[in-house]
């Protein structure tokens, strides 16, 4: 080996994202809702995409979403991914209406498709960093 | 009326120069883009001293930040006017139209725009995964593995769900421009493959098959644009600058409005709009193609076919000779090279060229008319340039 250390890219918050962050570690996905003109965003800012409030509040996500698209990934898109591929990122849509990246949680990719019910799974990476992946929601799906 | 401030006709590109693309091993993106300026100013029958502007995009297997004052000094010029543009795979048109602005404001006069870099063999790994990781958001896409392949890959396929585009569809892009590619020197790839090829090469990221992909090489292109006024001192054939028009719709995949139409909609009314015509003028295009889905997606939104037709469209001959547009008839970067940022500035060579008539056995016949159209980042980044002979004035 070449002696480089390859590492996956995971997030450095910064002062938009800090309490993004933190709340992924205490096991919740935080969204800001403006408390002005009832915009929810994911993306963290200090202000409201939709009428640059400042007067954003966080609310745990409850979980649900719903699948927009999906790519399974075959190669790795660099060395840090190796040993991952397969795997499949997703666009998410959330119940509160966000949308966003993220992957999902096993490999039964056959299962995969558009507009199926998804469960937020919260994995841990390392103490700093938690990552708000995707479940299939089979039985929810089979029972609806 | 015609709006007071446009840029249709007031510019023109003099000079086009390539160096030596696909694998090219030992040579630096600085000195692969200086061949590529000393060939365009032969091309334009120029001394560099008539050069007071110089453009550029960013080189990844380069560790200049600012490449437009490297590239310079490299040369030996000392420019008025200068500056390095990051907007992803949009910086060729963008280029173009923030060359042509500068020129008709009084900035500059002559401008070089050049771009090289070399992808395949000059990065080392340090390199390779800075290009990979800084692609994406490093919070919110690239924890999940998601680089700008796999955006452009959840557009392709959400476009199969909403309008029954197919692989096979996908497939035929890669076809016709390998077809392209067969027929140009120095193109990378020119054996020739079928849509059973595409499809049975290895998946990369669902829905693209590693022959929906777009190629990786070394290479520089350069373009010398200058006023209308001075044009015919350096070429009896002047191709104008008739329109230009971007559009910036988001940063983050999750953030675009609607995965299936993007910014190009925008980008092309206003270029259309500042030349005077539309989609159904043009004689001859140059389309952005980092995957082959792009293509279908950038058929529709720039106009020349309906919406959820691209797949369709290009089924039916319409991007080949004798079909409706002509496109990416040098091959692309799915064939004939893809050196990162300098690859759209090839889609403008081509379409140059074929203003000019010097196409050859390629040549679209009778082209007075082309549009390039360049893109980046998973369609955050749009730019579009409709391009003109002296006979469309």
């Amino acid at each position: 080996m070449n002696g480089l250390v390859i590492e996956k890219p995971l997030p450095t918050a910064d002062g938009d994202s800090q309490a993004f962050w933190e709340g992924l570690r205490s096991g919740r996905l935080l969204l800001q809702h403006c408390a002005d003109c009832g915009h929810v965003q994911y993306y963290q800012q200090r202000i409201c995409r939709q009428c640059q409030s400042d007067n954003l509040q966080l609310k745990p996500a409850s979980g649900k979403g719903t699948i927009h698209s999906y790519s399974v990934v075959y190669r790795a898109p660099g060395p840090a991914f190796k040993d991952d591929v397969p795997y499949a990122v997703l666009l998410v849509d959330l119940e509160e209406g966000p949308r966003m990246v993220s992957s999902l949680v096993g490999k039964d990719f056959d299962a995969l498709d558009f507009d199926a019910p998804l469960t937020l799974k919260i994995i841990q990476i390392n103490d700093e960093v938690s990552l708000p992946c995707f479940e299939l929601a089979i039985n929810e799906l089979h029972s609806s | 009326m015609r709006n007071s401030r446009s840029l249709r006709g007031q510019v023109a590109i003099v000079g086009v120069g390539q160096s030596p693309s696909g694998r090219v091993p030992g040579r630096s993106p600085l000195d692969l883009t200086a061949d590529a300026t000393l060939k365009a100013l032969a091309d334009a029958n120029m001394n560099k001293s008539a050069i007071d502007g110089v453009l550029t995009g960013n080189a990844f297997a380069s560790s200049f930040h600012r490449f437009s004052i490297a590239l310079s000094e490299y040369l030996n010029i000392q420019p008025s006017y200068s500056n390095t543009l990051q907007v992803s795979g949009a910086t060729a048109g963008a280029a173009v139209n923030t060359a042509a602005a500068a020129i008709h404001a009084g900035l500059a006069e002559t401008v070089l725009l050049a771009c090289g870099d070399s992808l395949l063999t000059g990065m080392t790994p340090d390199m390779a995964i800075r290009a990979m990781t800084e692609s994406r958001d490093q919070q919110y896409e690239m924890p999940f593995g998601i680089p700008v392949a796999n955006t452009f890959a959840m557009t392709a396929h959400r476009h199969m769900k909403e309008y029954g585009t197919t692989a096979e569809q996908f497939a035929q892009v890669a076809v016709t421009f390998r077809e392209h590619a067969r027929r140009t020197p120095g193109a990378q790839k020119t054996e020739p493959i079928s849509i059973e090829d595409v499809l049975h090469s290895k998946m990369v990221t669902t829905p693209y098959h590693k022959l929906d992909c777009s190629l990786i090489s070394d290479g520089a292109v350069a373009l010398i644009l200058t006023s209308a006024e001075k044009a015919k001192e350096y070429t009896q054939h002047p191709v104008y600058i008739l329109g230009g028009g971007e559009y910036y719709s988001h940063e983050h995949i999750f953030l675009m409005p609607t995965l299936t139409q993007t910014g190009a909609v925008e980008s092309s009314k206003k270029a259309y709009q500042m030349a005077g015509i539309t989609a159904n003028d043009i004689d001859v295009a140059g389309i952005y193609d980092c995957f082959t889905g792009t293509v279908i997606m950038m058929l529709e939104d720039l106009g020349f076919c309906k919406k959820g037709e691209g797949g369709a469209f290009v089924e039916s001959g319409e991007i080949t000779y004798g079909g409706k547009i002509p496109t990416n008839t040098h091959g692309g970067m799915l064939s004939y090279a893809h050196p990162g940022i300098p690859a759209a500035w090839f889609h403008f060579a081509e379409v140059v060229r074929q203003l000019r008539g010097a196409c050859g056995e390629r040549q679209v016949a009778g082209a007075e008319l082309g549009l390039v159209h360049t893109l980046g980042a998973g369609f955050s980044t749009q730019a579009s340039t409709v391009l003109g002979t002296e006979n469309t004035l």
